[in-house]
């Protein structure tokens, strides 16, 4: 019964501190120049770890499609799949993943920090908000960011496809990218975006919501990172399953599309 | 005319009183000193004045303005009026020296660049470590990083500065001189102080009155002669340190 409700006032926190940076946002003038500064910060950070792992999941995505696709002579549409695939599905999903484990325990570590050496409570006594001042510019930079980092993820999916099909599959660069238009619609791009915006959403709010809220020093900080992985991990898979779900129905209601 | 007034203020953590029913009137100008043991709320008394720890219950004035009342316009207006210095310093590790002081400035207040950059030389000056401006708080020492807070709670030419144990970890002869310095800032600014610590020395050196925090209470103990010669049994055993009495030490 506790854990439940300490679920539910972890749950109602998190959710009403969403709804205060996004009044930051809206009602007060922001701090561009450190939104930028975070906006490059996350970027160039996570930008070698994303860019290797979108190219393995190309490649990966490429071996397990080619492997089914060669029984039935299709391997003309390797390319499309492992790319439909990547856009709608893996891709956001992978830079979530990738932000979770770097950004997000980063985050939430270096607001603990502060937080646990009374720098939160300066930044409020030397009359600014500590809001608009350190939580908005990561919360806008991690999702800005997510969007450039997916779209390079996606770039090193795509080379790490061509590179696997042309060597485990005997499929050119052209055959591989043939049929990419007539499977890769703007439907699943949009999807793609819809997720990774959803995603960087959720892990900028939960991991700037723990480090604000650390409590108890050094074990307190602790806290605040491992609490921010498994919850943004949880949280990602299951608005995974809910945008597919909403996006489906949706889709269906409006122009009665089928994925 | 008092600058701070606590009315019957009470502070509870969960379902723990850490003070209660505190009453207190500090006039401009005055030195207050907070003494007390280890984990009696020294540090909760001085939040709940500067505006950091809402009480439960009562009422705390500061320039006769209710905290709790104060709009964020007002509230930053009384802001721009106190200085803090906490315990361990809150320096911004990713600020430099003279961007640790700068800041307060750029937050409040319409100078320039030129302007904010100059008064932040003219207090790292101050305080006596011009050499560190470009140097980050985790670069320089610990007697510095107490001088450099000093200078950003300074940096708003505060009429009321909150000092939390600015002695705290630091060898004699530097404290001496950080509460020389700190006497000597009050002396030029006619700023009215309110500190904490736990040396009875320094206490003496920098009190005009002196306080004392201990079962959830504050005792009034006077000046630091009244003080040595306070009755309360507490006090007795605290000022002189002694084992026996009381009070129980923090293992």
């Amino acid at each position: 019964m506790t854990t439940v409700i300490s679920l539910l006032d972890q749950m109602g926190g998190t959710l009403m501190f969403l709804q205060k940076i996004l009044r930051t946002i809206f009602f007060k003038k922001l701090k561009t120049h450190e939104i930028f500064e975070q906006i490059w910060k996350v970027t160039v950070d996570s930008f070698p770890t994303t860019a290797m792992a979108g190219f393995f999941v190309g490649a990966i995505m490429t071996v397990q499609f080619g492997l089914q696709l060669k029984e039935f002579g299709a391997l003309g549409y390797l390319g499309a799949l492992a790319t439909s695939g990547t856009f709608r599905e893996i891709g956001p999903l992978l830079i979530a993943f990738m932000l979770s484990g770097k950004v997000g325990a980063f985050t939430s570590a270096e607001l603990g920090t502060m937080k646990v050496t009374e720098q939160i409570d300066a930044v409020r006594c030397l009359g600014a908000d500590p809001l608009q001042e350190i939580i908005v510019p990561r919360f806008i930079g991690i999702i800005v960011a997510s969007f450039f980092l997916l779209a390079a993820g996606l770039a090193m999916s795509v080379f790490g496809g061509i590179l696997m099909g042309e060597l485990f599959a005997g499929v050119n660069y052209e055959e591989y990218l043939r049929h990419v238009p007539l499977i890769v619609s703007p439907i699943s791009i949009l999807t793609g975006l819809v997720k990774c915006g959803t995603f960087a959403l959720v892990l900028a709010t939960i991991c700037t919501y723990q480090g604000y809220t650390t409590f108890g020093g050094a074990k307190g900080v602790g806290r605040s990172v491992v609490t921010t992985a498994v919850t943004t991990m949880i949280c990602i898979v299951v608005m995974d399953w809910m945008t597919s779900f909403i996006g489906d129905i949706l889709l269906t209601i409006i122009r009665g599309y089928r994925p | 005319m008092s600058i701070i007034s606590l009315q019957d203020v009470t502070v509870n953590f969960e379902d723990h009183t850490v003070l209660k029913s505190i009453q207190l009137e500090i006039p401009a100008g005055e030195s207050f000193v907070i003494v007390g043991p280890s984990g009696q709320g020294k540090t909760t008394l001085l939040k709940v004045m500067a505006g950091l720890v809402t009480p439960q219950n009562g009422k705390v004035f500061v320039e006769q303005k209710e905290w709790i009342t104060l709009s964020r316009k007002e509230r930053l207006s009384v802001l721009k009026k106190v200085g803090i210095l906490f315990q361990k310093n809150a320096l911004f590790d990713s600020l430099t020296c003279v961007q640790n002081i700068s800041f307060p400035l750029r937050e409040t207040t319409e100078l320039s660049d030129w302007e904010i950059t100059k008064k932040a030389e003219y207090f790292l000056d101050a305080v006596g470590i011009p050499h560190a401006r470009d140097l980050y708080p985790d670069e320089i020492s610990g007697g510095m990083q107490k001088r450099l807070g000093i200078a950003r709670a300074l940096a708003l030419d505060p009429e009321i500065i909150f000092y939390d144990d600015p002695t705290a970890g630091l060898d004699p002869i530097t404290s001496r001189k950080i509460i020389e310095l700190i006497l000597k800032l009050k002396r030029e600014k006619g700023s009215t102080i309110v500190a904490i610590t736990n040396d009875m020395n320094r206490a003496f050196q920098m009190a005009d009155r002196i306080g004392m925090v201990v079962d959830q209470e504050l005792v009034i103990t006077g000046n630091p002669e009244q003080t040595k010669n306070h009755a309360d049994p507490r006090v007795h055993q605290f000022v002189r340190g002694l084992l026996q009495g009381p009070l129980t030490a923090t293992p």
